[in-house]
């Protein structure tokens, strides 16, 4: 089995989009994450859910996670709100920003094997890794419980 | 030992290669002072009992061991949110306005920096220095190159202030209470030119918003201390660890000893995994140290710095207020070009002949010239101190990028100011008063 035989459509996200629908459809389709694409359709940065969180959170607050205990409860409850009219690219630094080449990222080949994707995912900590053709265009995505269960199945 | 001709010539020109690396940082400064080190032991210019057991000529465990101990006890101080609850308390008795709080911040971090190392003070400090202008609607960047020039100006004030304070401590056998006697009455008057100072140099960072300055009440800075008996234990042992520095003359115990004992107890009772307490010690740092102290003790093995301060000598012959306004005014210059730690590793053997060939005050007046011009000249350019380098790698990564001029425009006024009002205290003090 390769890993185009798994992959699964997935939402994928532009850089101009807006966040907050962006963010609002991971909740809703209780997705695993987000794949930020660039304008030809090449993965820019593959986001596990836990941190899409990072659009909302100031940096500082990420730096001295102790801030986050001084906000006051109504503020700490809609902390979301500041991606209200902000685009993904506002709020993500270039720096998370993958190079084409980089075998550090959670992407894999369409034609990579399963032991290939399961490496992948767990070399990167993330629960989702996306699937890119030749042309490094994502044709979808492999989540682990997909992996899981082709896995599981298989054996 | 007796060096041949070309050990010397060999010596110096590693020495050169490696000060130029790390200066133009084309490879790693950790990198270039290992390479240096190990360079100096295959040409023989040091060996392994200079290197490794000579004060004098090799690595000073004095220094890198207070750094070890001072690393561990802002490791553990760390957890305890006590730098987060200041600066937020301090944030809202200036009832918001930036000013105000600028001055606060200012203060705080000059007073910490004056306890702990200034890197970690300006790691703890920025991020809640830009919730808090966030809040009150102030442009964060002033606020974190003002951070930064007083976080090097208020660590000048004592031994364990600076490293080129700590390296100059070891070498001089100046004690603590010599820093706070000699540098502190001076950087007090520095830092209160500086809080004026920066209310015109920074003055489009001040303009006032009553609704945003109320957002910074409703911040609970208590919150921030989630564990109260911990930091009770750590001021405490903090305490006891800065007694233990000024009673040197009575105790004479080391200060490296001291705080290695202040970050031993602190470890016992903190109940914190090694994870956690170590995490503030950086490795990279101690690692550069140790190559930097075995190249330039092969300068000293070799007999090298001997003979620079004996030229030295001559050229002062006697004129040390020449020689302190040289000092002075040259160690701010190659602070602000380049990293100040280093510099004060190559000049201290060699002023340390000069303060030896005389006496008195007025020759170990080139001490205290040596540690002001080092560490005020810091503040001349954004990678003239390590906290500027922090200060603007957190900007950048807030979204509030520091360009290196900008960083410079300002510093370059701050230094100029406050290095200029430090030649007539010195002066004074040790000259026309002494």
């Amino acid at each position: 089995m390769r890993a185009a035989d798994l992959a699964e459509p997935f939402p994928v996200v532009h850089l101009d989009d807006d966040a907050l629908p962006a963010t609002q459809t991971l909740a809703r389709e209780g997705l695993p994450g987000l794949v930020v694409v660039d304008d030809d359709g090449h993965p820019l940065v593959v986001l596990p859910a836990s941190q899409v969180l990072r659009f909302a959170l100031p940096e500082y607050v990420e730096e001295d996670p102790r801030l986050a205990r001084m906000y006051p409860e109504d503020e700490a409850d809609g902390f979301f709100s500041v991606l209200e009219n902000k685009t993904v690219r506002e709020l993500m630094p270039s720096k998370q920003f993958l190079p084409k080449h980089d075998r550090n990222r959670p992407v894999v080949g369409a034609g990579d094997t399963l032991i290939e994707v399961a490496s992948q995912m767990s070399l990167q900590h993330s629960p989702v890794v996306a699937v890119v053709d030749e042309d490094q265009t994502v044709v979808g995505v492999i989540t682990v419980h997909r992996l899981l269960g082709a896995a599981l199945g298989s054996s | 030992m007796t060096a041949d001709t070309w050990q010397v010539v060999a010596a110096v020109a590693v020495f050169v290669g490696a000060y130029v690396a790390i200066a133009t940082e084309v490879v790693h400064r950790v990198k270039a002072a290992l390479v240096g080190a190990a360079l100096m032991l295959a040409i023989g210019a040091s060996d392994g009992d200079a290197a490794f057991f000579s004060q004098d000529a090799g690595i000073d465990w004095n220094v890198i061991f207070l750094l070890l101990g001072m690393m561990i006890i802002v490791g553990v101080l760390k957890q305890t949110g006590l730098f987060e609850y200041v600066a937020v308390w301090a944030a809202k008795r200036a009832g918001g306005r930036p000013y105000r709080v600028l001055v606060l911040l200012c203060t705080i971090t000059a007073v910490v920096s004056a306890a702990l190392d200034n890197v970690t003070t300006v790691l703890l400090l920025a991020p809640v220095t830009l919730l808090v202008c966030d809040r009150i609607g102030a442009r964060p960047e002033g606020f974190l190159i003002a951070l930064a020039m007083a976080s090097n100006i208020g660590g000048t004030a004592t031994l364990i202030g600076d490293p080129p304070n700590i390296i100059i401590a070891s070498r001089s056998g100046l004690s603590f209470n010599d820093f706070l006697l000699n540098l502190a009455p001076l950087v007090v008057v520095l830092m209160g030119v500086f809080l004026v100072l920066i209310r015109w140099l920074f003055r489009s960072s001040f303009s006032y918003d009553a609704e945003r300055a109320a957002t910074v009440m409703t911040l609970d800075e208590r919150r921030a201390i989630r564990d109260p008996r911990l930091l009770r234990r750590s001021l405490v042992i903090l305490a006891l660890t800065l007694v233990g520095f000024s009673l040197h003359t009575v105790l004479h115990v080391a200060p490296s000893v001291v705080a290695l004992l202040g970050a031993g107890v602190l470890v016992l009772v903190s109940g914190l995994s090694s994870d956690e307490f170590l995490e503030e010690v950086e490795w990279e740092t101690l690692v550069f140290f140790a190559g930097l102290f075995i190249m330039v003790g092969a300068l000293v093995n070799i007999g090298l710095i001997e003979f620079l301060g004996e030229q030295a000598t001559e050229a002062v012959d006697g004129r040390y207020l020449l020689a302190v306004t040289g000092l002075l005014f040259g160690s701010a210059v190659v602070s602000g070009i380049v990293d100040n730690i280093p510099y004060v590793a190559t000049m201290s053997p060699l002023v340390d002949n000069l303060v030896e060939s005389g006496a008195g005050p007025q020759s170990t007046a080139l001490w205290w010239a040596l540690a002001i011009g080092a560490d005020l000249g810091g503040n001349a350019t954004a990678i003239g101190a390590s906290a500027n380098v922090v200060v603007t790698g957190i900007a950048a990564r807030n979204s509030h990028p520091i360009s290196f001029w900008r960083f410079t425009r300002y510093g370059l006024v701050v230094t100029a100011v406050t290095i200029t009002l430090s030649w007539p205290y010195l002066w004074l003090r040790y000259f026309v008063l002494a």
